[in-house]
């Protein structure tokens, strides 16, 4: 496993390579300019041309794209124009924020769908599988930034009953150790914290796993019906097992590969929609950061959370190749 | 000549917002701002965002501040600042002004702030000290400012540059704005988490600040307007930037929040560069200015928040003369009779517009398309991503655009910008006779003289018409009950001028 897992992540570097230079690329040719977004309108044109040679924009394409590659090999994506701090630096403050977030939608997608899907297959045509299918379709079908809005007007400013936005109440006063609040707030003891974490948590996660929900309700919903025909559901209740079992044990067991595949296809669309998702809710992760990273074309902030978007996706679909292991006993990794 | 413009006293400045210190038990209320705009980091110099830059001046203090009850520039960590003579300004330091680690506020500091800002990378405002040939600290009280050319906007300047320790930063490098952000300010930096919120808290005993000025003021990032007034309603913020038109009304039925407005000091015009047909006849822009129905707009689209402008600038800003009502009513027929006189009829032009960057500007521009074309003109509305249509204009690509020009409290620098030969390749507009108006307005240093030299400029510009002048929105802010605060007509929140309740 561990030789295979090597291999695996050897072969995401020329991946990364090439990632960075499509992106870098379309930079290049994208309309826009790093210089004029971040410096004041009044600047005259000498302060920019000096801007311009101290962040290197100066230099012909192919050294600015060598001497990024040259740095990237050694952690240093550069320094952001924006924020004038190491890009990774930036990262490494955030990505925790992100991944907490997807992590959570992840749980909300699996806790609701898994459970739907299977009653769905259980029972077809019967009142739960047309909730399953009607939740499951508004699920894909609505944008997240439309329930974002609509949950916060419903339940903050509505109701009162959680936060609009941000991840933590003010002056919530917990040590970052991990970087992921729930985590800390607990090894800190701090239930009341980790409560206002929760609370700041539950919309964001809520909105970004509507569209996972519906894709794992659907899928599990067809996995689970597929294999509740195989020949060995059939023996099974030859044998005088009780429904339940057949459902949980049997067919279901059989199902789960394909919605773990699922999960970590969806977890790259995830991350992705962790940018409106973290925008609407101000919610301090990578995906606000490429937002703005974006409209003010600065270069290196983009290249560096696009780099990590993709060894994230690559580190999550390693994971979930070696998770087949353990869910389906006949698949063997070498 | 020997004319002092500033010599008012710091603490005679302040007195109008200051209350007496004994007669109140001081709160421990803290504040929260939902803001629009970015946090960039802890450097005071990177980040050219009006909001921003004023939470610097209340952490580290700028020279000078803009007091909108005198409608003036006074002192602010400073004691006095003066004209020497057309050339040259002297900045004089108080007795005894301290850091909050209690280091001695020094002129060398003064001189280090603004050699930083004009050399340094990483400055996103350099533009404030273009011009100034010398800076050098007379003894640890003065400072001496000489200019390239007679400039009254001098004070104006002062008024963004934030005076950080020389001493700190010779010490510790870039890594002082971080670890050792000691400033001389009403408020002390607390917090800065990148992109998300600032937060300050109340420097005791500063004599600029009250017993219920709040404790701490978050500044907080919430792009979403509707999350903005979603918080103020949930209590999350006590004010909110930035109510959109659509929004008001909610805020104004809130039992704990209400609308407070302000005009703001940003010129929303049509831009025309001369540059490029057919906006090269005089003839074609006028009638663009006769051809908008600013009114059905400004009643229709902006729900009556807007004030219509005569000329680049209005009441309370430099230059306005209220007798002046402007040339160019709504006149569909005379704009077609001017098109039709230069032989221009169906002419073929593509305004260009931001999009979400101002109030309802697509919405706008929208509008706009039928009444040019109802003038004469074939219209094509292009509305490219912000960062595109930025760069080009400034650029001088874009021929026709809809924009705003905000920091205009003292107008001259955004006019010499916009329409002075070589301002910038923006409009693209020369007129040597519009160029000795702004000249002669930039070196007159009798605010009086000098509000009648503005007058004339902007006379002759409206005439000349390079841009259509559409209106100024009024900025709707959404604020808590619990306090008070009355929002100004740049975006800033001071500490001292919110009071909890």
């Amino acid at each position: 496993m561990l030789l295979y897992s090597t291999r695996r992540l050897a072969g995401a570097i020329p991946v990364l390579i090439v990632v960075a230079a499509v992106v870098f690329t379309l930079m290049q040719f994208a309309p826009g300019d790093a210089v004029s977004m971040l410096i004041s309108d009044e600047a005259s044109d000498a302060d920019k041309a000096r801007i311009r040679e101290a962040w290197g924009l100066d230099d012909p394409p192919l050294m600015q794209f060598l001497n990024f590659l040259g740095n990237a090999v050694t952690g240093d994506f550069g320094t952001s124009f924006k924020y004038k701090m190491p890009v990774m630096e930036l990262v490494l403050e955030r990505l925790p924020a992100t991944i907490e977030l997807a992590l959570a939608a992840t749980l909300v997608a699996v806790a609701i769908g898994i459970p739907l899907g299977v009653l769905a297959a259980a029972r077809p045509g019967s009142l739960w599988d047309s909730l399953a299918s009607t939740f499951s379709f508004a699920g894909i079908s609505m944008p997240n930034f439309w329930i974002g809005i609509l949950l916060i007007l419903l339940f903050a400013g509505h109701w009162h009953l959680l936060p609009s936005g941000g991840r933590a109440p003010w002056g919530m006063g917990v040590e970052p150790i991990t970087g992921f609040l729930l985590l800390d707030t607990l090894i800190q003891g701090r239930l009341d914290a980790f409560w206002g974490a929760l609370k700041h948590l539950a919309l964001p996660a809520l909105v970004l796993g509507t569209n996972m929900t519906g894709i794992i309700t659907q899928l599990t919903r067809a996995s689970v019906q597929e294999a509740l025909h195989e020949d060995y559901v059939m023996t099974a209740r030859a044998k005088g097992l009780g429904g339940m079992r057949i459902l949980w044990r049997h067919a279901f067991r059989n199902a789960l590969v394909g919605v773990v595949t699922i999960i970590g296809l969806e977890f790259g669309a995830l991350l992705s929609g962790a940018m409106i998702v973290e925008t609407v809710f101000a919610w301090p992760g990578i995906g606000s950061l490429l937002i703005q990273g974006i409209s003010s074309r600065d270069y290196p902030l983009i290249i560096g959370l696009v780099l990590i978007y993709t060894a994230i996706f690559i580190l999550v679909n390693l994971l979930i190749d070696l998770l087949y292991t353990l869910i389906d006993p006949r698949i063997r990794i070498n | 000549m020997k004319k002092a413009l500033l010599s008012l006293l710091a603490t005679a400045a302040i007195s109008t917002t200051a209350y007496d210190a004994s007669a109140q038990t001081q709160t421990d209320a803290r504040v929260a701002v939902a803001i629009t705009e970015t946090i960039s980091g802890y450097n005071p110099y990177a980040d050219p965002v009006v909001l921003l830059s004023n939470v610097w001046c209340q952490v580290y203090g700028c020279v000078t501040r803009y007091d909108f009850d005198r409608n003036e520039f006074v002192p602010y960590l400073a004691e006095t600042v003066q004209s020497v003579d057309p050339l040259t300004w002297e900045i004089r330091l108080p007795e005894g002004a301290k850091r909050h680690n209690g280091e001695p506020v020094l002129a060398q500091d003064i001189v280090h702030s603004i050699d930083y800002l004009g050399k340094n990378p990483s400055s996103g405002k350099s533009y404030l000290v273009a011009g100034w040939s010398k800076v050098e600290a007379i003894d640890d009280r003065t400072v001496r400012i000489t200019t390239a050319t007679p400039d009254a906007t001098v004070p104006d300047n002062l008024a963004g540059v934030a005076v950080t320790s020389k001493a700190l930063y010779d010490q510790m490098g870039e890594a002082m704005f971080r670890d050792a952000p000691f400033g001389a300010g009403p408020y002390k930096l607390d917090e800065v988490s990148i992109g998300e919120h600032i937060v300050i808290s109340r420097n005791d005993g500063h004599p600029m600040l009250s017993p219920n000025n709040p404790t701490q003021i978050m500044y907080r990032i919430m792009p979403e307007p509707e999350q903005r007034v979603t918080a103020l309603a949930n209590g999350e913020v006590q004010i909110a930037q930035s109510v959109p038109p659509q929004l008001m009304a909610r805020v104004a039925d809130m039992p704990n929040a209400q609308i407070a407005t302000t005009n703001s000091v940003e010129m929303m015009f049509l831009a025309m560069s001369p540059k490029t047909h057919p906006w090269d006849r005089k003839e074609a822009r006028q009638a663009v200015a006769h051809a908008i129905n600013r009114e059905a707009i400004v009643r229709a689209i902006l729900q009556g928040q807007a004030d219509l402008l005569n000329g680049p600038v209005s009441a309370g800003q430099i230059g306005h003369d209220p007798e002046f009502t402007g040339t160019y009513d709504y006149n569909p027929e005379k704009a077609r009779e001017l098109l039709q006189s230069a032989g221009l009829e169906g002419v073929e032009v593509t305004l260009s517009t931001p999009v979400g960057r101002y109030t309802a500007d697509r919405q706008i521009t929208e509008a706009m398309v039928p009444m040019l074309e109802a003038a004469g003109f074939k219209v094509t509305l292009d509305t490219p991503e912000w960062a595109t249509l930025w760069a080009n204009v400034q650029q001088g690509k874009v021929p026709f655009y809809y924009m705003g020009r905000g920091s205009m409290i003292d107008p001259s620098r955004a006019l010499h910008q916009y329409f002075a030969t070589g301002g910038s390749p923006r409009i693209g507009f020369s007129d040597p006779e519009l160029d000795t108006l702004l000249a002669a307005e930039r070196a007159e240093f009798d605010p009086a003289a000098r509000d009648e030299k503005m007058q004339a400029a902007v006379r002759y510009l409206v005439d000349a018409a390079p841009a259509a002048f559409m209106w100024q929105h009024k900025m709707a802010w959404g604020v808590s009950k619990g306090i008070s605060f009355q929002p100004r007509p740049a975006d800033q929140v001071n500490g001292w001028e919110v009071f909890v309740n």
